[in-house]
């Protein structure tokens, strides 16, 4: 007889595992606590911060009350010493004499209200004369509190952002749960469509109603062309990834350098580590690699120049020939100059608690070869060609794991410098034949 | 003895549909209780297979519960229709394959269900291959 509830359910490849009534019953139980625990620490914090000041502020009543004493009140604590000034006063309400040291509302507070600094409570003290009538505030419902000043601390709210998280994340999970459990795959893919069409704004990750799962690509199609219409936006800022190349050189050999000067001094005093020394060397050689692979970067973000790349249409079309236009500024000698189509596969996956991607080459078309010769300053290397994708080639595809991305490739291999590329990537669509449209 | 299935029928079976064509078919519920059931759902979908974690994304979808007021008899087949749309095109990479399929999954009572696929290709997209041309 088959069971209803399952502890564990068998292992398919690698997709999930386990009794999904259990991992529910488990969610539910984990974003309660959740919610109870912001819930709880909400109310706890609204009675003892906020609930005090706001009865200080508009509840007490005003009265005039004489200094007798005054001085800073200190408590330790693992941080050092905290301070709260000490006012004494006295007051007389309906013949009854209150004598109480005081200052503001936090004195009647658990902590007290000390915080660290003595220097601005003496300052606070300075202003009260002892002997002088002053004004303050009492507790109508308990006139044996009172206070000299009234205040607001703003950063109160701050506190607050903890708990109000907590009861977000619990309150949004459990109505999730409440709303998808027992529901199929498809109902919340139809579900979440809907919700999608609802949005108010069409982003460039989204697909486009009347291509599903094909980029809408507007910062492809958002730059106008000099030569053809469309040119086409580098898919990586070169300059960005030089400057990530520095950054993680100038921090490797700062490290290094510090371990370099421990080992150094290790050696100085006649007493070597022989392990740091073993870690030191191989750090600098590590160190090396980095400043070279930077340097060599530099040399290829200063030295070479733009490459631009233009085509007549945009989204292309398998099948339908196309105007592609090249162009490569700067001053060089280049060896060889290559243009490659390139539709790539990349998939993202989980592998325990890690997001990994993978990606594969399907198709690699030489679009344009040229060899050894001169790109001279002020006259860049222009070319201007006719190509075609294959007429049955897969169209752009983007789903939230997996991809189908089609880029041009320009790789350039210069004479005494170290090679460079260059991606441009492409919207594909399908081909007209297969979409059924003229 | 066979346990509850359900049987799904293309009208032109086997035949690769372009966007824009409809796509007509019929299912059928073997064995199973017209009191058993409480709802069933028809989806016409895509999903992704290959190194990728699963994306699914329904094209057409169409719900019946007894507890609407549906009246479902598991005796007599049912049908479904849609056009289908200009993409994803089926596809079958090498580490990325496009599926589409028409699920019909029918809810049972004490949490049963029982589900019915039946695959067929949009487009006609050859299987990726590494290609290495040159043009110049």
């Amino acid at each position: 007889m088959a069971r209803t509830f399952r502890y564990f359910e068998k292992k398919r490849g690698h997709r999930r595992t386990g009794s999904k009534t259990l991992a529910i019953a488990g969610e539910v139980v984990f974003f309660t606590v959740f919610l109870v625990g912001g819930v709880a620490g909400l109310i706890v914090l609204y009675n003892t911060l906020l609930v005090p000041q706001w009865r200080a502020n508009t509840e007490f009543v005003a009265h005039r009350c004489v200094v007798r004493d005054k001085h800073v009140g200190e408590k330790p604590s693992d941080d050092g010493p905290l301070y709260r000034p000490e006012i004494q006063i006295e007051y007389t309400l309906n013949d009854e004499r209150f004598v109480i040291w005081t200052y503001d509302i936090w004195v009647f507070d658990h902590t007290g209200g000390f915080s660290p600094g003595k220097d601005d409570k003496l300052a606070i003290l300075a202003d009260y004369e002892i002997g002088r009538e002053y004004r303050c505030w009492y507790d109508p419902d308990d006139p044996s509190r009172a206070v000299l000043v009234r205040t607001s601390r703003w950063w109160i709210g701050l506190i607050f952002i903890l708990p109000i998280s907590f009861v977000l994340m619990g309150a949004g999970r459990l109505v999730y749960l409440l709303f998808f459990v027992g529901k199929s795959a498809e109902r919340r893919s139809a579900f979440a469509q809907k919700a999608a069409k609802l949005a108010p704004f069409d982003g460039n990750g989204r697909t486009t109603e009347e291509f599903p799962a094909i980029p809408a690509g507007g910062n492809l199609t958002d730059s106008p062309g000099t030569t053809l219409t469309y040119r086409l936006p580098v898919a990586a800022s070169p300059s960005w990834a030089t400057a990530a190349a520095i950054v993680t050189a100038l921090i490797w050999n700062g490290l290094v350098a510090w371990l370099l000067v421990v080992a150094v001094r290790g050696f100085l005093r006649g007493r070597p580590d022989w392990l740091l020394t073993l870690f030191v060397i191989a750090f600098t050689a590590g160190g090396v690699l980095l400043l070279i692979h930077a340097a060599r970067r530099v040399m290829v973000a200063t030295g070479v120049g733009p490459t631009l790349l233009e085509v007549s249409q945009q989204p292309l079309r398998p099948g339908h020939p196309f105007q592609l236009f090249i162009s490569q500024t700067g001053r060089l000698h280049l060896q060889k100059f290559e243009v490659r189509l390139v539709c790539e596969e990349e998939a993202a996956f989980r592998h325990g608690t890690n997001t990994r991607k993978e990606s594969c080459c399907v198709l690699e078309e030489t679009v344009l070869t040229r060899e050894d010769f001169e790109v001279v300053r002020g006259t860049p290397y222009e070319v201007e060609c006719e190509i075609q994708l294959p007429e049955h080639a897969m169209h752009s595809f983007k789903s939230a794991h997996n991809e189908i991305a089609w880029r041009f490739v320009v790789r350039g291999h210069l004479a005494g410098w170290p090679d460079y590329e260059r991606s441009f990537p492409v919207l594909v669509y399908p081909n007209q034949s297969d979409n059924g449209t003229s | 003895m066979t346990g509850p299935q359900i049987i799904l029928r293309l009208d032109e079976n086997g035949r690769i549909y372009r966007p824009g064509d409809t796509l007509t078919g019929e299912y059928r519920m073997m064995a199973v209780d017209r009191q058993e059931v409480k709802s069933l759902e028809v989806s016409v979908l895509w999903y992704t297979e290959g190194k990728g974690d699963e994306d699914m994304r329904v094209h057409y979808f169409r719900r019946l519960s007894t507890e609407d007021g549906d009246w479902i008899d598991p005796r007599r087949p049912g049908r479904f229709t849609t056009v289908l749309p200009n993409s994803p095109l089926s596809y079958d990479g090498r580490i990325v394959k496009v599926r589409w399929c028409v699920r019909v999954r029918v809810f049972l009572k004490r949490n049963r269900e029982v589900v019915g696929q039946r695959l067929f290709r949009l487009g006609d997209i050859p299987t990726a291959k590494t290609l290495a041309t040159s043009r110049s």
